[in-house]
């Protein structure tokens, strides 16, 4: 038994569960969470952030100074961002699959902040409405 | 790898996180929770306050930095000098398998 911890964009929300569904696990628990990843240092890639953020936020209404400042501050990378956290449990042999889909339904071009997908150990289950204990607890 | 779960005061979240990012440690992911301890909560007058609220921080580490982590987190969320009660408990799991979704590969 193994607990598959997500987490993805909250804009992925509808395809992750979508994808959850095509890969034949049906059941999850999602929470709302703050995150935030490694620290980019990676000049390049700052900058193509950098020049997206300014050319959204400038209109004829705002100070060039503001903006460029507060788009700054939102790329030093300690901020939090909002995200959801799955959790799926699952059988050993179906990780490699749900890994696979969250992963194709997560991925975008922005190469940065897609999110994490951790598999940790499980020990034991319980359903509630059964009582049944183990892998049969799962699904 | 090592799961680490903080559970420590909303008021200290802002100098753990920054400590940590210092630190080389600046992926986490926080939640808001709450909850009581052994304590049974907080009893103010007549009320008992037994739903706490706490910040609880998920943050996976490589196994070599175990010690480290605790310590720095440990040593932030503390208040006063011998601690108080509520300032929160660390708890430490094993994580088999992690991905970078954007990377496309295995590995933190």
């Amino acid at each position: 038994m193994k607990e598959i911890m997500a987490i993805v964009r909250m804009k992925k929300t509808g395809a992750t569960k979508k994808a959850l569904v095509a890969a034949g696990v049906a059941g999850f628990t999602a929470i709302k969470v703050a995150g935030r990843g490694k620290l980019v240092t990676d000049p390049q890639e700052l900058e193509k952030c950098k020049e997206k953020l300014l050319a959204m936020g400038m209109d004829e209404f705002s100070d060039a100074k503001d903006t460029e400042n507060l788009v700054t501050s939102f790329l030093d990378g300690t901020r939090f961002f909002p995200r959801r956290l799955f959790t799926i449990l699952a059988h050993d042999d179906d990780v490699p699959r749900i890994v696979e889909a969250i992963t194709n339904a997560n991925r975008t071009d922005y190469g940065i902040g897609d999110g994490v997908i951790f598999v940790l150990p499980v020990n034991d289950a319980l359903r509630v409405r059964t009582g049944e204990a183990g892998e049969a607890a799962i699904w | 790898m090592l799961l680490i779960r903080a559970i420590v005061r909303p008021e200290r979240k802002d100098e753990v996180l920054a400590q940590l990012s210092e630190a080389g440690f600046n992926a986490a992911t926080m939640v808001d929770v709450v909850g009581r301890g052994k304590q049974k909560g907080i009893k103010i007058g007549g009320m008992v306050y037994d739903e706490i609220p706490k910040i609880l921080i998920l943050m996976v580490i490589p196994d070599g930095e175990k010690e480290k982590v605790i310590r720095l987190i440990m040593d932030t969320a503390r208040t006063g000098k011998e601690g108080t009660f509520g300032d929160g408990k660390i708890f430490v799991s094993p994580v088999e398998e992690a991905y970078t979704i954007s990377k496309n590969s295995p590995g933190l």
